[in-house]
């Protein structure tokens, strides 16, 4: 039987595609956590004002952070469940190394992450149409400015992938030792309570960044980071099924 | 041309040694049966050469390379258990499609000639099956897989026996046509031996034996009659297995290697001399008494 | 020896003779290799395996030195055990020959 030889490259496309298939269940239910998160979102934030006059003007303040919020939630869950055994299982019945494995899962993650944004960012514009329609509101959008747009899209992308690469990374501890589904939950609301000036300082480094394109490299480089220490993990990880 | 190579190749888990310091070679386009009981290391050792599990110490080398994270042991391979695992979103025909995007030497129109003999639907899913269906899909994908190392741990498990006939001769006829190295491990020798040409024999995490299976059958002789005539010839031998029947009749199991004149001489003393058959043999050959469970009821 | 094949008629391959019975091909060729060793078959290089000339005298000599003769000794051997004497087993073996009709 003649030798066949397998090229990276080629095994990640090939397994790209196949989790974009498999995994379409995560899609369908990215759908879902939008949908409940616009129905959250409908209400909107309120205020009024009155003048001394009598007239009094309600108004209410449409976003979609909520919604880019749930996304990022939907990100987190989903990047921690394809770290899991019966995940990676799936790859080891076909042609794989832990390489291409989890090249192929962060292909997936960031096509999610691209998914996500342009869908939260779309529900700005659904959640006026319905105010607009159902609540006889007068919508007062800001001009559309298709780079600012596009800007808002690349920027929701990149936070929700690097909350991602977060998952990926607390999936991949987990497997190498179930004591992680303890320590990590505690480490997080240990910080939050402990050290708020250090949840206030990666706010500031990240959010508050004025430049994009240092903005851009902060949160690319963490990225990259939290998944090259995913990958050195699970390349240790032996198939157990 | 040899495909796989131990050298000393150990395995353990935590602190329990599951393989210790084993060391064969399989040669290219060899079906062999890995036998042993349970527990005694078998998948761990097909794990290993499929590079699922990486070895303690020593080396092993598949196609000349570790298989441990190796994309190329990966794509010339396929190692197929009942616990194969599949996405529960995909149909059984999207998995075949699956599979064809990922093994070179995928044959499409065979994989779907034997999906529509053991009457699977292209639209159920994978995780729906029983358990000797799940056995019988996924020996199906290891066998149009084609690849030249094929591993199977236990494929019969569940099968009927129908199944498991047509499943034997499926991979035999495939065997033919798309010579390969194949590996199988089963519990059941005495139906999968007519198929393998080499067996290896694993007993305490040691390769005990690892002989063609004509070698195997002729190994061994029983040695019945009485046991004032039988006992003799077992004089400085080793006993394999040692049964008492009845009152003074004995039968007894060792290593052939009477001459043909001796074993003349034994029928004349009213020794009856047959052939052990190769699944006895192994069980003889692997269990730690040489009485069998019989052991257990003696001297209460 | 029923004829199935005649003096230099090719025989089935070991691949299908592994087909046929089921067995693995290199069992299949150890068999028709002992079959040539013992010349009841002879290879011809690349051609296969083929039916020797004295094929049928060969297997009959075989069977009477070996199996035929070691059935014999079975029966002698029974015999003694069941304390048969000479004239008895001869009278016995004579009786089968002749009821069968075949004398």
């Amino acid at each position: 039987m003649s030798l066949s030889t397998a090229n990276l490259m080629e095994t990640v496309k090939k397994q790209y595609s196949f989790k974009l298939k498999a995994n379409i269940d995560a899609i369908s239910s990215l759908v879902g956590i939008q949908l409940v998160a616009i129905l959250f979102s409908l209400g909107g934030i309120g205020g009024s004002l009155s003048s001394s006059e009598g007239l009094q003007i309600n108004f209410n303040y449409y976003s979609a952070d909520v919604v880019l919020v749930f996304t990022m939630f939907w990100a987190l869950v989903t990047a921690i469940t394809i770290t899991t055994k019966p995940y990676r299982n799936h790859d080891f019945t076909f042609v794989t190394n832990r390489l291409s494995s989890s090249l192929s899962n962060i292909l997936f993650l960031l096509t999610g992450s691209l998914l996500g944004a342009v869908t939260a960012n779309l529900s700005r514009y659904l959640l006026q149409l319905i105010a607009f329609l159902f609540r006889d509101q007068q919508v007062y959008s800001g001009p559309f400015d298709f780079p600012v747009f596009i800007l808002g899209i690349v920027m929701s992308a990149l936070y929700i992938f690097c909350v991602c690469s977060i998952g990926y990374l607390i999936g991949a501890l987990v497997q190498v030792n179930k004591s992680f589904v303890l320590l990590v939950p505690v480490l997080i609301i240990g910080s939050i309570f402990l050290g708020e000036s250090i949840l206030v300082q990666l706010f500031q480094f990240y959010v508050m960044e004025p430049n994009f394109v240092f903005f851009l490299i902060k949160i690319l480089i963490t990225t990259a980071l939290f998944f090259l220490a995913s990958i050195s993990i699970l390349n240790r990880m032996e198939v157990r099924r | 041309m040899s495909v796989i190579e131990c050298r000393e190749l150990s395995k353990a888990y935590l602190r329990k040694k599951v393989l210790n310091q084993i060391s064969f070679t399989i040669e290219e386009n060899k079906i062999t049966g890995v036998i042993g009981r349970n527990g005694v290391g078998k998948t761990t050792l097909l794990k290993i050469m499929a590079g699922f599990t990486k070895e303690t110490s020593g080396e092993i080398r598949v196609l000349e390379q570790r298989p441990f994270n190796n994309l190329y042991t990966s794509v010339n391979s396929i190692f197929v258990d009942d616990q194969m695992s599949f996405p529960p979103a995909l149909q059984l025909q999207e998995l075949l499609e699956a599979a064809q995007t990922f093994y070179p030497n995928w044959d499409m129109d065979f994989a779907q000639r034997l999906f529509k003999y053991f009457n699977f639907d292209p639209k159920h899913y994978h995780n729906t099956l029983s358990k000797g269906r799940t056995s019988t899909f996924n020996a199906i994908v290891g066998i149009a897989a084609r690849c030249p190392i094929t591993i199977f741990d236990e494929p019969t498990t569940g099968m009927d026996e129908a199944v498991r006939k047509d499943f034997y001769r499926a991979l035999l006829k495939d065997y033919i046509d798309h010579p390969r190295t194949i590996l199988i491990s089963s519990h059941h020798l005495e139906e999968m031996e007519d198929l393998l040409e080499d067996v290896l024999l694993l007993k305490n995490g040691k390769v005990h034996l690892h002989i063609p299976i004509s070698d195997l059958k002729e190994w061994a002789i029983g040695l019945q009659g009485q046991a004032s005539s039988v006992l003799p010839w077992t004089e400085g031998k080793e006993v394999l297995y040692q049964n008492q029947i009845g009152l003074n009749a004995t039968y007894v199991v060792i290593k052939n290697d009477l001459s043909e004149a001796e074993l003349a001489q034994a029928r004349l003393n009213g020794v009856k001399i047959t052939p052990v058959h190769a699944s006895d043999l192994c069980i003889y050959l692997t269990s730690d008494t040489k009485g069998g469970i019989d052991d257990v009821f003696i001297n209460r | 020896m029923n004829g199935n094949f005649e003096s230099n008629q090719k025989v089935y391959s070991q691949y299908q003779l592994a087909e046929m019975f089921t067995i693995n091909p290199a069992t299949a060729a150890k068999g028709l290799n002992i079959l040539a060793d013992e010349g009841i078959l002879y290879k011809k290089r690349g051609l296969g395996m083929f039916v020797a000339e004295d094929a049928k005298e060969n297997i009959a000599n075989k069977r009477k030195s070996g199996t035929l003769k070691q059935l014999v000794q079975e029966l002698v051997l029974e015999s003694e055990r069941l304390q048969i004497t000479e004239q008895e087993l001869m009278d016995m073996i004579k009786a089968a020959l002749y009821k069968e009709g075949r004398k």
